[in-house]
């Protein structure tokens, strides 16, 4: 059956005619391209180099950014192509993800102007993939003490340390690593074949199975001097990408839902037990219910923060919010949607399982649920509450 | 050299069809698209572009919710759009039709023109060599393939022992069948250009071209007929009673 996006409250009817077509450009390719192809994907733990092409050759990468061979869409268009990249597979949208907003972003941002010529041209056309170190093995939640060090040596950098849980990282051409230099975070751009740099692949995922993840090792890694990120020191660097990706997640994570809804939906009108469709006892029609009203809110939230995005009225709290709620009920509407499927409902026929174990991860990177709690809470009090310590 | 592709919006093929009142009820029709034959005469109208150069101009007749499709076709590369505002589509007939498309080929001077073989709703099949006929053009039908060979084109079609190559020079008109490729996916390079670009009205009266009275009324539509529901059998014992549905309903043994 052809997939119906839910749109109860025809949200997408504010789009612009432009947002529209890029909406359904992205459709298309996740019908046509993603959706045959993704079990086969998710088995082998590949991502697919051809949606790396296709990716590029649509103008999707870095879609929000101006310049540099950027497509310039709005951040509405962003979210847009965030959440039919994402009701195709959540791996798929966290390639666009770390690659737009997490490894171009920075170079836009803060780059020198060499820099973003040399880079962001060849990032955007998907010829180079980008990927964002940030996370240590032992730091997660706090990368703020991270350990990964970086040394003037006069006539180059010399980086040493290990970021862990790196999408693309064994893919990319391009690392962005953020590093402390002197006790002071800085960005890196690290290149594939630099010295000491080598990026192994983590092995083992029961989710983003169709996304690669990777260690990256810094053995006195020698960097050249123009490959110093110019214009950003601290946390703001890496937080100011994670702002960017965790609005496109607020939206991604709205396509992972419509899709477990609309195979829930199909199922349980098909599915005959005690001589009726499911769909016809009050119980299964309450789960539903529940998950048009949840999605529906998660649209408009979704929505309004990206008008906020395009107009610059945001503060990172309310992306913070929009990223926690919508990833949290689509995880919810997949294990719903999972029941309403029964033992059906493990099978890869159907897109349920894997949506359920791809938004686990969802939860946790980009700043785990709880910890956007831990920022609400600071914002509404005043008081922090990440660490006993002031 | 200008191109000329005869596009059509119909329900897209995976829309729910309703009826109302006798008559298709297009306010239901969640999703309009291009025909998809259209969809093959548009991409190799873009390949023909490609290697021969020359301007594409993408022309349709019908209401207003057509603009999108033109939009769409400049999307992936046509040059120029035109719109043949025509609210009452449905109540014209195919003929009329022709002379409505026919006057406009005119108007762009487009000499080689492409079009799908029939239409995804009316599956009348006439368009092509109608426009043909009207413009005093040579006409291939069931193409697959059009190559440009220096005085003029070469377009495959079926032939009874496989394919034949037919040669023609302009004016000359392709409808197609499935074509080679698949049409191509619009990129966010055009989708912004294409937003840019004017849409050309052109009205009945602006064509200027008596398209007479239809010759064709449509009493009314309905709905296929819905399917029987399937007999199930189980068990050995029921065997002789398949085989004798099989015989005598079926008509298949
Ligand atoms: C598939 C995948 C891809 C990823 N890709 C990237 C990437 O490309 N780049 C990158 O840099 N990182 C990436 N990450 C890492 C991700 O950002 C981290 O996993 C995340 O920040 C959480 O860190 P952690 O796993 O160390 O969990 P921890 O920080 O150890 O958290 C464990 C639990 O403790 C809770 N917790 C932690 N601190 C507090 C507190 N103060 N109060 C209350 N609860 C707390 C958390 O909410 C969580 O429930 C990825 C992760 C995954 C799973």
């Amino acid at each position: 059956m052809p997939y119906e996006a839910l749109d109860f409250y025809d949200v997408d009817s504010l789009l612009t005619e432009e947002e529209r077509m890029v909406r359904d450009m992205v459709r298309d390719f996740v019908d046509e391209d993603v959706i045959p192809k993704i079990e086969y994907a998710c088995r082998d733990g590949v991502f697919p180099d051809e949606w790396r092409v296709a990716l590029g050759e649509m103008g999707v990468l870095g879609a929000p950014l101006e310049g540099y061979g950027c497509s310039g869409l709005s951040y509405t268009a962003y979210g847009v192509i965030c959440r039919e990249l994402e009701r195709g597979d959540s791996g798929l949208r966290s390639f666009a993800s770390v690659q737009g907003s997490l490894a171009m972003y920075p170079i836009w941002d803060f780059g020198s102007e060499e820099q973003k010529q040399h880079y962001l041209p060849k990032m955007a056309s998907g010829e180079w993939i980008g990927c964002f170190g940030l996370t240590e093995p032992d730091y997660g939640s706090n990368p703020g003490d991270m350990i990964t060090k970086a040394e003037d040596m006069g006539g180059h950098y010399l980086l040493n340390g290990a970021k862990m849980w790196i999408t693309n990282g064994t893919i990319a051409q391009v690392a962005i690593v953020w590093a402390k230099l002197d006790g002071v975070i800085r960005g890196f751009i690290v290149e594939k074949d630099d010295p000491g740099f080598s990026a192994p692949e983590m092995k083992g995922k029961h989710s983003l199975k169709a996304s690669v993840t990777s260690e990256l090792v810094f053995q006195d890694c020698k960097i050249p001097k123009d490959r110093l990120l110019p214009n950003v020191e601290g946390l703001r660097g890496p937080f100011s990408c994670l702002n960017n990706a965790r609005y496109g997640i607020s939206w991604g994570a709205v396509g992972a839902a419509q899709a477990c809804f609309d195979s829930a939906r199909d199922y349980s009108l098909s599915r005959i037990q005690f001589t009726h469709p499911i769909a016809s006892y009050q119980l299964v029609q309450n789960k539903l219910s529940w998950m048009l009203r949840e999605i529906t809110k998660a649209q408009l939230l979704a929505y309004h923060l990206g008008q906020k995005k395009d107009a610059g009225t945001w503060i990172p709290e309310q992306i913070s919010l929009a990223k926690m709620n919508n990833v949290d009920i689509a995880l919810e509407i997949a294990r719903e949607a999972r029941d309403i499927h029964g033992a059906n409902g493990i099978l890869d026929e159907y897109c349920i399982m894997r949506h359920m174990a791809n938004l686990e991860s969802v939860k946790t990177y980009e700043g785990t649920h709880d910890i956007h709690n831990l920022i609400l809470g600071r914002h509404i009090t005043g008081i922090q509450a990440f660490t006993r310590e002031l | 050299m200008t191109i000329a592709v005869l596009l059509k919006q119909v329900p897209d093929t995976t829309a729910k069809i309703s009826v109302n009142g006798g008559r298709v009820d297009e306010s239901a029709v969640s999703k309009w698209s291009f025909s998809p034959y259209d969809e093959y005469a548009l991409e190799a109208a873009l390949q023909l572009k490609e290697v021969a150069g020359g301007e594409l101009v993408a022309i349709t007749a019908g209401p207003a919710r057509c603009e999108k499709l033109l939009r769409d076709a400049a999307a992936v590369g046509a040059d120029t759009l035109v719109h043949i505002s025509a609210e009452n589509v449905n109540d014209l007939d195919s003929i009329q039709i022709q002379k409505l498309l026919a006057a406009a080929v005119e108007k762009s001077g487009a000499s080689v023109i492409f079009c799908g073989k029939q239409a995804a709703d009316t599956n009348a099949g006439s368009t092509g060599p109608g426009v043909a006929e009207l413009i005093g053009a040579s006409c291939v039908t069931l193409v697959s393939e059009v190559a440009a060979d220096g005085a003029g084109y070469t377009a495959t079609r079926p032939s009874s022992s496989g394919h034949e190559k037919v040669g023609v020079s302009a004016p000359c008109v392709f409808a197609f069948d499935k074509g080679l490729t698949e049409m191509r996916r619009p990129n966010v390079r055009g989708i912004m250009m294409a937003k840019k670009k004017p849409i050309e009205t052109w009205s009945v009266a602006y064509l200027g071209v008596d398209i007479g009275a239809s010759s064709v009324n449509i009493d009314s539509h309905s709905p296929p007929a819905e399917k029987p529901p399937g007999q199930k059998f189980e068990g050995a014992e029921s065997v002789s009673t398949v085989v004798g549905k099989l015989r005598d309903e079926a008509n298949v043994i």
